[in-house]
């Protein structure tokens, strides 16, 4: 017997069990259930199979087009979705890419978005206090020479000198030792240190070397993550009432964050579906397709457009174990017809392409039969009727017509 | 190197015994080719699987309970 957290009869679980419904809604018959304590085993058996009997109804039926259908119900909302990349400032101030762009993006499936982002959850005491929070954000955000102190040029004695701000340095826990080590490593000079200033120049007087040197000196990251141009730290409440804090980045290296001592990596995400697929697999990068459309959808006030069409389209991205985008360069271009390609984009290129290797089209889809005007293979158009001469009793007869 | 099992996106993968593939692929009436493909070098496949293997996936559904799929592991 199914264990069954509601508190109605042995009998009337019985019953409830009995029939072909999903665990959710046999949830919902036992809360119902629950709440009436004068319902009967038979009323229950009544509700059960009533509620059974819509189940099946609301089912696709064998050879629905679904794809079509899916296509329409995202569509069709998605004229209302903003046409122009605004940018807003949503959670903690950080511009992300919303409506249109974003989901033209996750279907087209971009090796970068235009926004990256990552949410970044924390562990234990990095999560409540807000300096061991701080700790982690220093490691995430990349830190330039400009963020330490001042640098200027000694034209004169072709020197560049750093000023380093103290209270910085001890903040992000950087030491002036470290900084001049990393300055020689990745400029390849000799730096004189004395406290927190820091001189070096190029090995020959040259006034071009000099103005180099400054420029490539701007450009190392002396802590954090080099993609991670900003940081913004946030309290948040969680579902179950505790606050705790979390980091939000612009620019996004998932692979690297997930690494960092106090992240969470069992919360953590970011919106590059290609990194998430990179670091946790192709099934996570479905479920993160399914979350950034919905949640697109749901940000314009779309969020009507049922789930299930958006579980279609993560499915059939993530079929072959990568992401594939909808379109001319993924699923649409690997078709099997040469015609339902042709129909697709670029017309002339596919025909001509097929015509040199001399390809073969089966005519098994839906365009190459409508490009033919043949019957399509979906719903009505793939059964075949078989009229009843001969009374075979209860399974022949007018009404029933059988999928060949 | 981070456990990616443990991530709340990632649900369980475990390889399939060939007997129980064989009932899943006359349940279908399919191929295993036919089956949705995962790669060898997936970060969520189990160490021990192999080209060639299907793996069982359990995934938290959306729209019920819990929802089975199989996928195949390709090069």
């Amino acid at each position: 017997m199914t264990e069954v957290d509601y508190d109605v009869s042995d009998d009337m679980i019985a019953v409830v069990e009995d029939t072909n419904l999903p665990r959710r809604l046999k949830d919902d018959v036992y809360e119902e259930l629950e709440g009436r304590p004068d319902a009967t085993v038979e009323d229950a058996d009544e509700l059960a199979k009533a509620v059974e009997t819509r189940y099946v109804d609301t089912r696709v039926d064998p050879l629905d087009p679904v794809g079509t259908v899916s296509a329409q119900s995202i569509g069709e909302p998605g004229t209302q979705l903003t046409m122009n990349t605004f940018h807003y400032a949503g959670v903690a101030e950080i511009d992300v890419t919303q409506g249109l762009p974003r989901l033209i993006e996750l279907v087209d499936a971009r090796k970068t978005p235009d926004t990256p982002m990552m949410t970044v959850h924390l562990e234990d005491e990095y999560a409540t206090e807000r300096e061991r929070a701080h700790e982690v954000v220093w490691n995430i955000e990349a830190t330039k020479i400009l963020a330490l102190g001042d640098v200027s040029t000694n034209v004169a004695d072709m020197r560049v000198q750093i000023s380093l701000n103290r209270d910085t340095l001890e903040e992000r826990m950087i030491t002036p030792e470290e900084v001049a080590e990393i300055i020689e490593d990745e400029l390849g000079v000799s730096t004189v240190q004395q406290g927190t200033e820091i001189q070096f120049g190029p090995e020959e007087p040259s006034y071009r070397d000099l103005l180099q040197l400054v420029e490539e000196l701007r450009d190392i990251t002396f802590k954090g993550i080099e993609d991670i141009s900003r940081v913004v730290i946030r309290r948040e409440e969680m579902d179950d009432g505790s606050e705790e804090f979390v980091l939000y980045t612009e620019g996004s290296a998932f692979g690297d964050v997930l690494e960092i001592e106090g992240v969470d990596a069992s919360r953590t995400t970011c919106n590059n579906i290609h990194e998430i697929r990179r670091n946790l697999g192709i099934e996570a990068a479905r479920e993160a397709i399914i979350e950034e459309t919905n949640n697109t959808l749901a940000e314009q006030g779309l969020d009507d457009v049922n789930v299930r069409h958006l579980m279609l389209v993560a499915d059939i991205m993530t079929n072959r174990g990568e992401i594939e985008s909808i379109g001319r360069h993924g699923i649409s271009g690997s078709k099997e017809s040469v015609l339902a390609r042709a129909a697709f984009e670029v017309t002339v290129n596919h025909l001509l392409n097929a015509a040199i290797h001399g390809e073969i089209d089966d005519l098994d889809g839906v365009t190459e039969n409508v490009i033919v005007g043949k019957p399509i293979k979906l719903g009505t158009g793939d059964v075949d009727l078989r009229m009843g001469s001969i009374g075979s009793g209860s399974s022949g007869g007018g009404s029933g017509s059988q999928a060949d | 190197m981070v456990d990616v099992s443990q991530h709340e996106l990632v649900p369980e993968h475990t390889v399939l015994e060939e007997d129980e593939l064989e009932e899943v692929l006359s349940e279908y009436d399919i191929d295993r080719t036919d089956l949705p493909k995962i790669k060898r070098n997936d970060p969520a496949l189990p160490d021990e699987a192999e080209v060639g293997n299907v793996v069982k996936i359990v995934r938290d559904s959306r729209t019920t309970d819990q929802a089975v799929v199989y996928r195949l592991v390709v090069e």
